[in-house]
């Protein structure tokens, strides 16, 4: 299953202050739920769905994390993806809700580094300050117009992740914001 | 950059997640009511607004965030929010609002 993503990083982004990465493929679900429904659909399916908007939860392979009211998304490694489809497709069946797989709809940047933050300043105005967004919070908002899903996956990590087809403009972004700066 | 709060992230959040989305509370006649409406009533409801200058309670969607409507008391001369409110609730009475703009101010104060 595993596919080209076609994103070329170059030498640029790769300095010791901050390294901009692509991420592998991953397997991504967009999960609406009823909010009767969540405290059963979490037993039913495994998943460690937060309650708070902009929550997450970080597993080992998975993390889930809520971008609206009623909406999460989970994002996991390729290998539970067999697993994820079958407790889901369960999960439909049993309940009224929407999930749909977005596999191959977002890519993920890893960005790292002691520069990392400021990079993503540059196309989004989020205070990214530690007491503002600490580790683990997961954000949906805009980077240079191209709609983002922002995760701190440490003090000096972000996950990014976007549309597959504005990949090639942020990486883009990226290289320019690093040369021109 | 002005930020918003968004009653459902609870946060506040840079005002180019936002979409202002026309005046508030205003409900649509139900199909029973449509069909019995006047033309001039229907046109009334679809395209006629106060157009206020001052405090305005209007619709905002946060369709960069949370893809939630809410509802805002927002003033049209200075572009300041006073506060926002989730989407459901009444109408905001003055005393609400009043009370939300002191609250506001003791907020800055302090800070």
């Amino acid at each position: 299953m595993l596919f080209d993503q076609a994103i070329d990083i170059p030498e640029c982004l790769n300095a010791e202050a901050l390294t901009v990465s692509l991420m592998g493929e991953k397997a991504r679900y967009s999960l609406r739920l009823k909010s009767a429904d969540v405290s059963a659909i979490k037993k039913a399916s495994g998943l460690k769905l937060p309650a708070k908007i902009m929550g997450a939860s970080h597993g080992k392979d998975v993390t889930c994390a809520k971008l609206g009211p009623d909406e999460w998304i989970v994002i996991a490694d390729p290998v539970q993806k067999p697993k994820l489809d079958k407790a889901l497709a369960k999960v439909s069946k049993d309940f009224t809700c929407s999930v749909t797989d977005i596999s191959h709809r977002n890519v993920g940047f890893g960005i790292t580094g002691a520069d990392a933050a400021k990079l993503i300043n540059v196309g989004c105005p989020l205070d990214l300050s530690l007491e503002k967004f600490p580790v683990g919070k997961a954000v949906r908002t805009l980077f240079e117009s191209a709609s983002i899903l922002l995760i701190r996956t440490d003090e000096q990590s972000f996950h990014m992740e976007c549309w597959r087809s504005f990949g090639p403009y942020l990486r883009d972004f990226f290289a320019r914001v690093v040369t021109t700066r | 950059m002005f930020e918003i709060h968004c009653p459902y992230c609870n946060e506040k959040r840079p005002e180019i997640e936002f979409a202002y989305a026309g005046e508030a509370h205003y409900v649509r006649p139900t199909a029973k009511e449509q069909s019995e409406m006047s033309d001039e009533d229907w046109s009334r409801y679809m395209f006629i607004r106060d157009n206020k200058r001052g405090e305005h309670a209007e619709r905002w969607w946060h369709n960069a965030g949370c893809n939630m409507f809410f509802n805002a008391i927002r003033n049209t001369v200075t572009d300041k929010f006073v506060m926002t409110y989730k989407m459901g609730l009444p109408p905001r009475t003055d005393k609400q609002i009043d009370a939300a703009r002191r609250t506001d101010a003791k907020e800055k104060a302090s800070s």
